[in-house]
């Protein structure tokens, strides 16, 4: 029987050699695209050129038709999305800000991969979640499209492969040449220490041939001098101002610039609350800074007068501790110091002398007037030494000395800038020039790095892996939040790469952790530990250190006695400046970050200038102009000090000390025109950058670091003998408040003493604001908030009523809150001009108020003159106010509005509905508290803001927060109580099915007060803080009688004063 | 079919025409209109002309408008989005009243006067591009003409009219031949 | 017919008949315009132009290059728009009550003055538009319907009364202007040969035929809407005063303010009208029918309105001391002694002080003093309205915020740019249009001719 044969078709029947083949490549093997595109295939592709250019002439037509169309964005989505990013939701990563001044512990907010905000990190590292603003505002930084984007050499563009070659070569060559010196800032880095060691290490041919030279922007070095001599350890001791009962300050600012700050700052603020027991605050200084400002009794001193200050209380105490007196002082100075030194002696132990004089002497007796009071191992902590400001002075004027004299062979400059920040500059540039080989690591071509031969610049910090020791048992981490943006090179790296060190930087950190961090904490295997501690972002361990104990001799006591009486002579008709760092800009290493140069001065409220301070005294014996304001520019003086001269504009400082001036630092950069980033000169009414009569691009300010000058091993900040005349020319200045007082209107500040306040009688120090009423036929006083024309809508009880609390006791106008609501809400940078018109943008301001002679006199009745009253006293009092939209449950605003824009929410908010705005300006002018920000042009497009408005390239875009819309021209505008953080806060509480928890929600500003001046919540909520503080004997309403039934109290200033101090 | 006649006697001074009207019609004349450069006050009884009613339409029209915006506000601001500005009460019309009362009294006269004008057009025919109907140019200029017309007047032919007119100091007349189809 | 008391003034000299006074107002329409006329609207025009380069540059770069800053939110803009609705006052004022008061003497002026008022009010309008900060959206103002879901205007704000009282007013005026018009541009259309014109005039003049019926709904018409606009005239710059009224902002928060800014209002548009009428009787020779006495009787109500206006200054100051409010009254020391005490006392001398100096026959009766006077408190009340706008809020309640304002070119731009476009379109209407009412000055030619008024002294003896 025969079988069938089944089969497909005729072909495989017959098995034909076309079906075998055919069956063969049933699967044909494709080709590889090398294969694809190889050059046979394009050979005999059949594109001719001819063909080529016809598409190429088509597409390009075509692209030209379709651009007259507004063009399509596509947003692609992840492809595959990374595990923690969920698009619309922040991250936060704890971190590290360390630029050879500031330290803090923050946490770092990102947005789909973007850092686009900086806080405070609350509960890890030294500084309890405080941040000054330059810290806040650094964020800006990272996107700053003049920072350097490759290795640079030459001048030109180039890859690290071929400089790290060049520059291993070039260094080998160096080493028989000459001394061979890395220059940088103060390094607090373990693991970076340890690349620099290796370098220098590597080109050690013999004694100080290659040598590690630190020196810092803003000198501390007199404090490790005085330690050295008074406990034989040049160290700079922790100082714990929470602790202290009675504190002086001598020409130290430190809640504005001084040494750690902003880790005294939070520190002291808890030690001022008027309930609990309050410190007592003694100041004496020539400039009114911030902390003179917040002090309870502050006595203006030329900065010549420091030392006998502080020789005058140690002689006080001295004849009460019985120890024999030290030099003589005179007896104005005794008596203004008695009754301070009475009251350090009162409360012996627990009290705090410290002065900002970088001059060996005057710290050396204020270390004896510390030890005659017993702080030492109280107030001052010995065994926590700081690591921060470890500059040599003299060592860094040697190198000078050393470049002038051609003897180094090559200059490696790292997290510094000599070339601007050496008082010395000049001699550095000249010296520079003989230097064979020229490093600079800096991240901008800057006064320095465009001097070098090579730059290797090093990623923001924002991009970078490092590791800190701002402290003996304090270690801190940074890590990167975003991937690198340019062709950088973190410092730490470049230093492994050039001493032949094959390790990654980040296994170093890991290295250096595990070796001297791990051990001293322990108690978990050591990838917990790193991971914790990345986690946290600071770890802090047990470091036991010895406190020495106090060597400080009678004859150097007697010595700097001496040299101080010495300097006590000042010569007529010359003056004292003092140069100090400003608030904003500092040393000037952020001097480009549009938001810190519009950051208005706390005490002066100027923006985008430095200037001359000067008394009202002097001032009118100099024929000055008091008054700035926007037709009335400052009258420009000329300061002269051995053959240096200056030009300056002067603002005529009430508290100043007569004979003293004071000028900020950090300002001039770019001076010849250095590419340090796009907002850092002066700028044109209608855009553009001013030039000079040789087009060079004017810096901001004037750099007079310059007039600082080395004293006995230490940069002296302050200048004697000081030559100053009136130019007669004038130079505007943008000044974002004019009026200096608050005319004696006691219902929009409101200020007590102690003494009064303890009384308890809140009639004496914060009034119910009550008028006749009529009520069953009699008059009776009622309180305005009582009082109402018609039936309102419900706000008290029902549902959530945001609201806020501020201390005005707790604020010290340092203005972190300011950035970190620039930051939050996409406020816009305007310049220099617009601000000069007043027309800044800020949401939130701080107002400053300083008291005048004549207000006393209107709130007692007597007869005054308001022209007067605009008149600051000699040294008046000064009240810092955070003043934003009040959230009135009547809001004036609301009401005028023609289009309903603006309305109030059920939850107490008065919201903005920009999309709606149609740009009257009734609201504004109808707002009592005149916080509407009007957008008077497209801040976004106008070419006036190109240059300094971050929002108008892509790069400074990608810092804009995308939960708050950029506001549109033609809108109005105003501080929201970051309803977006409400909204999401709520969302969260939602999700988790509870009720919102006090405090889970934080307005930007809030959270940045590195004093927690500001307390944000639920008035409603009545566990909540700040419903409670609302309830408070010293919570208040600005100006209540108009009857706008506010959502923001402020609480009743209280300073540490008896009445007849006050 | 019958052909009609219209009679224009023109006078100099309003005075003088009025006085003619009057004669005319106590004749049992029935003067078809008058014609004049301005209001000849006092012509209107004579000739017989009713007062007219557009001071009770622009009432009318008032009314319109009052109820048009106290309706339309309410809506607005009560009924379907009522909001909270400035805390002003808007729970009921009442409360909310004080700050409706400006909107609603120009929103009143804007459609009493609007009204008014717009009827007042139409009911005298004074529309863009409407042909003149007066007799003699002069009539916007310096003279006046008492119009009559042998339709309105069946007793008198036209002869008798022309007659009559010119015992009145007349300074000219015109007549005007036109005929009517009847349907039969 | 009623014969007015012999010893009134003629209103209408020279011995005028019906056909004089068409031909006196008609001449100037069908014959070659004056030289005078031609020099006047060209420098008006390059004016005017100048001003709208000003708007454009404005809208296109925002509000910021005015001189505004976050305090002064209001400073030229709605200074001008008060200061030209208040000289559209005058218009309205003078045909409507004067013709309920039964007042001959407005005939002569009445319809220039209403051509002042629609010019003004459109001249007002103009910066209320402007001075937003997003005019292309300026139609969410209006209740319309909208794809924002029921997104509807706030009826609680005085803007939006305005902007009721101002279209409404501007309306109103202008039919009640037209109205008037239709039976001179038939007498027009009647007289003209030029075919073109003809053609123009008839369209212009809805086929009027001045039939008894027409002229008696006419008055009718006229009647009503004077009574109605009458009250209209008083809302609309009581609402404008209740822009600052119904603030809180001390100098504006005043409850005087409705009759105040109405007083004022009319008091700048006399005296504008003046300036206008004292140029065009010389330009259009119509000295026949503007008399001396018209010149006069203006004054007199410049006399009055300027005192109730002084009254007014006088009663804020007590007010403001007498209240006891610390801002209130810091608010009216800082007006006459603060940085802008120039602009307080250059208002109280030519809006308080100038007035008064009418008191004297002889200078009242003195056209070119009266020219001079008419300017001088139009200046005064445009300075009142910036007194009374910038100088409250400039230094308001936080004095953190006190700022000056200091006007850009453009400010200024915009500001003169509106005068020209005012008075090319005056000029404009001073060609074209019958400038006065000719039916109604006919109508009173027997009562008031100085001709027909001699006649009947005559008869008397």
């Amino acid at each position: 029987m025969g079988q069938t044969k089944y089969f497909r078709g005729l072909d495989e029947l017959h098995n034909t050699p076309q079906f075998q083949e055919a069956a063969n490549n049933e699967f044909p093997k494709e080709l590889t695209v090398d294969e694809f595109l190889g050059k046979a295939n394009l050979n005999e592709a059949s594109t001719s050129r001819r063909d080529f250019l016809k598409f190429l002439g088509f597409s390009v037509t075509a692209a030209t038709v379709a651009a007259c169309e507004t063009p399509v964005i596509k947003s692609i989505p992840y492809v595959n999305k990374p595990e923690e990013i969920t698009p619309g939701v922040a991250n936060y990563y704890a971190s590290t800000y360390y630029d050879g001044q500031d330290f803090a512990n923050i946490m770092v907010k990102t947005r789909e991969g973007r850092p686009i905000y900086i806080k405070g990190n609350k509960n890890f590292g030294i500084t309890a979640g405080a941040t000054g603003p330059r810290v806040n505002a650094s964020v800006l930084g990272l996107y700053d499209s003049a920072r350097l984007q490759s290795p640079i050499k030459a001048g030109k563009a180039a890859t690290w492969k071929e400089v790290d070659a060049e520059i291993a070569a070039k260094l080998e060559q160096a080493k028989g040449k000459g001394k061979i010196r890395i220059l940088t800032s103060t390094v607090i880095s373990p693991s970076l220490q340890t690349a620099i060691n290796g370098l220098v290490a590597k080109f050690n041919t013999g004694e100080g041939t290659s040598a590690h030279i630190t020196a810092d922007a803003y000198s501390y070095s007199a404090i490790r001098k005085a330690n050295e001599k008074t406990f034989g350890v040049g160290l700079i001791p922790t100082y714990n101002f929470g602790a202290a009962k009675t504190i002086v300050g001598i020409g130290a600012d430190f809640m504005g610039s001084w040494l750690m700050y902003n880790e005294y700052v939070s520190a002291y603020a808890k030690n001022r609350k008027a309930d609990s027991d309050m410190s007592r605050h003694f100041q004496y200084e020539s400039l009114m800074t911030v902390t003179g400002a917040s002090a309870d009794v502050r006595i203006a001193t030329k900065p010549s007068e420091e030392g006998q200050v502080a020789l005058a209380i140690y002689n006080h105490l001295a004849a009460k501790a019985g120890v024999s007196a030290a030099g003589v002082v005179s007896n104005d100075i005794l008596t203004k110091t008695k009754k301070a030194a009475e009251e350090l002696w009162a409360t012996k132990g627990s009290s705090l002398v410290v002065a900002g004089s970088n001059n060996l002497h005057v710290q050396l007796v204020v270390n004896h007037i510390n030890q005659l009071l017993g702080n030492y191992g109280t107030t001052i902590d010995l065994s926590k030494p700081v690591n921060l400001f470890n500059g040599n002075d003299e060592a860094a004027y040697k190198l000078v000395e050393e470049m002038k004299a051609g003897e180094v062979s090559a200059l490696i400059v790292y997290g510094l800038n000599p070339a601007y920040h050496f008082f010395n500059a000049a001699d550095f540039k000249a010296g520079l020039a003989k230097v064979g080989l020229k490093i600079s690591l800096a991240d901008f071509k800057d006064e320095t790095a465009s001097l070098c031969d090579y730059v290797c610049p090093d990623n923001h910090f924002l991009e970078s892996w490092n590791d800190f020791m701002p402290k003996a048992g304090e270690y801190a981490l940074a890590q990167p939040t975003i991937s690198r943006l340019f062709n950088t090179r973190q410092a730490g790296q470049s230093f492994l790469v050039w001493s032949g060190d094959s390790r990654n930087y980040l296994d170093l950190i890991k290295e250096t952790a595990q070796a001297n961090v791990f051990p001293k904490v322990g108690g978990m295997a050591f990838g917990d530990f790193w991971n914790n501690s990345l986690h946290n972002g600071a770890v802090s361990f047990a470091d036991a250190q010895a406190s020495p104990a106090f060597v400080g001799s009678e004859a150097d006591l007697n010595l700097a006695s001496t040299v101080i009486e010495k300097s006590a002579k000042n010569v007529s008709g010359t003056f004292e400046v003092l140069l100090y760092n400003s608030t904003a800009i500092g040393v000037g290493n952020q001097a480009n970050n549009p938001w810190l140069q519009e950051l208005p001065d706390p005490i002066t409220k100027i923006t985008w200038d430095n200037y001359l301070t000067v008394s009202p005294v002097d001032a009118q014996a100099l024929g000055f102009n008091t008054y700035i304001g926007e037709d009335n520019p400052a009258s420009v003086a000329e300061i002269s000090i051995n053959g240096k001269t200056m030009k300056l504009p002067v603002y005529v400082l009430p508290g100043q000390k007569a004979g003293t001036m004071a000028v900020a630092l950090g300002y001039g950069r770019g001076e010849n025109g250095e590419e340090i980033g796009k907002a850092a000169f002066q700028t044109g009414t209608y855009g553009g950058y001013l030039t000079d009569d040789n087009g060079k691009k004017q810096a901001i300010g004037v750099n007079v670091f310059p007039l600082a000058k080395l004293t006995e091993g230490c940069v002296a900040y302050s200048v004697e003998g000081v030559q100053v005349k009136n130019t007669g020319e004038t130079f505007a200045l943008a000044c974002t408040q004019t009026q200096h007082t608050v005319m004696g209107r006691d219902s929009i500040v409101r200020e007590t003493t102690l003494g009064t306040y303890r009384k308890g009688n809140r009639e004496d120090f914060n009034p119910v604001h009550a008028i006749a009423y009529h009520e069953g036929g009699e008059s009776i006083k009622k309180p305005v908030d009582e009082i109402d024309l018609w039936g309102e809508h419900p706000v008290e009880n029902i549902g959530h009523r945001w609201g806020m609390a501020i201390d005005l006791n707790s604020c010290h106008g340092c203005g972190a809150c300011i950035i970190a609501c620039h930051a939050e809400n996409n406020v816009p940078v305007v310049g220099k001009d617009e601000i000069r018109r007043s027309r800044d943008m800020h949401w939130l301001r701080l107002d400053r108020y300083f008291s005048s002679a004549e207000e006393p006199k209107k709130l007692n009745g007597e007869d005054f003159s308001y022209d007067l009253m605009e008149i600051p006293e000699e040294n008046p009092k000064v009240v810092f106010m955070p003043m934003m939209c009040q959230h009135c449950n009547h809001a004036p605003c609301e009401t005028v509005c023609p289009v309903a824009a603006t309305t109030h929410s059920n939850e107490g908010i008065n919201q903005m509905t920009y999309n709606r705005c149609i740009g009257t300006r009734y609201c504004a002018n109808n707002c009592p508290y005149k916080v509407r920000r009007f957008n008077w042009f497209n801040y976004q497009e106008y070419r006036k803001f190109t240059e300094v408005n971050p929002a108008q390239d892509d790069l400074g875009r990608m810092v804009l927060n995308p939960d708050v819309t950029v506001r549109a021209r033609g809108v109005m505008e105003k501080c929201s109580l970051c309803v977006g953080r409400i909204q999401a806060g709520k969302l969260e509480a939602k999700k988790k099915g509870e009720p919102i928890q006090d405090g889970a929600i934080q307005t930007a500003c809030a959270e940045a007060c590195p004093t927690h001046a500001i307390t944000f919540g639920d008035i409603n909520d009545k566990g909540s803080v700040v419903a409670g503080l609302t309830k408070s004997n010293r919570a208040y309403r600005v100006i209540e009688e108009v009857g706008t039934q506010t959502n923001m109290y402020y609480m009743v200033k209280v300073r540490n004063n008896s009445e007849k101090e006050a | 079919m019958t052909t009609e006649k219209i009679i224009y006697g023109m006078y100099d001074d309003e005075e003088v025409l009025k006085s003619a009207a009057k004669s005319l019609v106590s004749k049992g004349v029935k003067v078809s209109d008058v014609y004049s450069p301005f209001p000849i006050h006092g012509i209107d009884p004579i000739i017989g002309v009713r007062p007219t009613r557009l001071g009770d339409m622009a009432f009318i029209y008032g009314l319109f408008g009052m109820t048009m915006a106290l309706i339309g506000m309410r809506y607005f601001m009560i009924i379907d989005w009522p909001m909270n500005i400035g805390g002003k009460p808007n729970f009921s019309l009442l409360e909310n009243l004080p700050s409706f009362i400006p909107v609603t009294f120009e929103f009143t006269v804007l459609c009493a006067c609007h009204g008014m004008a717009i009827t007042y057009m139409f009911r005298n025919k004074t529309l863009p591009g409407m042909p003149a109907t007066n007799p003699d140019p002069r009539t916007t200029d310096d003279k006046f003409v008492i119009e009559l017309q042998t339709t309105d007047n069946g007793s008198f032919s036209a002869d008798q009219l022309a007659e009559m007119l010119r015992e009145t100091p007349v300074v000219e007349i015109t007549e005007k031949v036109y005929t009517v189809q009847e349907e039969i | 017919m009623v014969k007015e008391a012999a010893i009134r003034e003629p209103l209408i000299l020279g011995n005028k008949s019906y056909g004089d006074i068409t031909t006196d107002v008609i001449t100037p329409i069908m014959n070659k315009a004056p030289k005078a006329w031609y020099v006047l609207i060209s420098i008006a025009a390059i004016i005017a132009v100048w001003g709208l380069g000003c708007i454009t540059y404005l809208i296109g770069t925002g509000i910021g290059t005015w001189g505004l800053n976050k305090t002064v939110g209001w400073a030229w803009d709605i200074t001008n728009f008060v200061w030209w609705v208040g000289i559209g006052h005058a218009g309205t004022l003078i045909s409507a009550v004067l013709l309920l008061f039964r007042q001959k003497w407005r005939m002569a002026i009445n319809r220039s003055a209403e051509a002042m008022t629609i010019f003004a009010v459109m001249m007002a309008a103009v910066f209320p538009g402007i001075h937003m900060g997003r005019i292309w959206l300026a139609y969410f103002v209006f209740p319309v319907p909208n794809q924002f879901g029921s997104l509807w205007v706030n009826f609680n704000s005085p803007l939006l009364w305005d902007v009721f009282a101002i279209s409404t007013y501007f309306s109103v005026s202008l039919v009640f202007w037209y109205i008037g018009l239709i039976p001179d541009f038939a007498t027009i259309r009647d007289k003209v040969t030029d075919p073109v014109r003809k053609k123009i005039y008839s369209l212009l003049s809805f086929g009027w035929s001045g039939r008894a019926k027409h002229w008696n709904r006419f008055e009718e018409v006229s009647l009503v809407l004077a009574g109605m606009a009458t009250p209209l005239v008083f809302s609309v710059h009581s609402i404008v005063s209740m822009d600052f009224a119904t603030s809180v902002i001390p100098g504006w928060h005043t409850t005087i303010f409705p009759p105040y800014f109405v007083s004022g209002a009319v008091f700048s548009g006399f005296a504008m009208v003046q300036t206008l009428l004292l140029i065009m009787r010389k330009v259009m020779k119509l000295e026949n029918y503007v008399t001396i006495k018209h010149i006069e009787y203006m004054n007199i109500v410049i006399i009055v309105t300027g005192s109730i206006v002084g009254v007014a200054y006088i009663t804020e100051l007590f007010i403001s001391w007498y209240s006891g409010v610390e801002y209130e009254s810091y608010a009216f020391i800082n007006r006459f002694s603060g940085p802008y005490w120039w602009s307080y006392w250059s208002m109280m001398t030519c809006n308080v002080i100038s007035p008064q100096l009418f008191w004297v026959k002889k200078w009242r009766r003195n056209l070119s003093f009266t020219f001079v006077m008419s300017i001088v408190v139009n200046i005064g009340m445009w300075f009142e309205r910036f007194v009374i706008i910038v100088t409250s809020i400039h230094r308001d309640y936080l004095p953190s915020s006190w700022t000056m304002f200091y006007p850009t070119w453009v400010d200024i731009g915009v500001f003169v740019g509106t005068i020209g476009i005012f008075f090319t379109l005056f000029l404009l209407f001073a060609r074209f249009f019958p400038v006065l009412a000719l039916n109604e000055i006919k109508s009173i030619l027997k009562s008031s001719g100085e001709e027909f008024k001699n006649k009947a002294d005559n008869h008397h003896h």
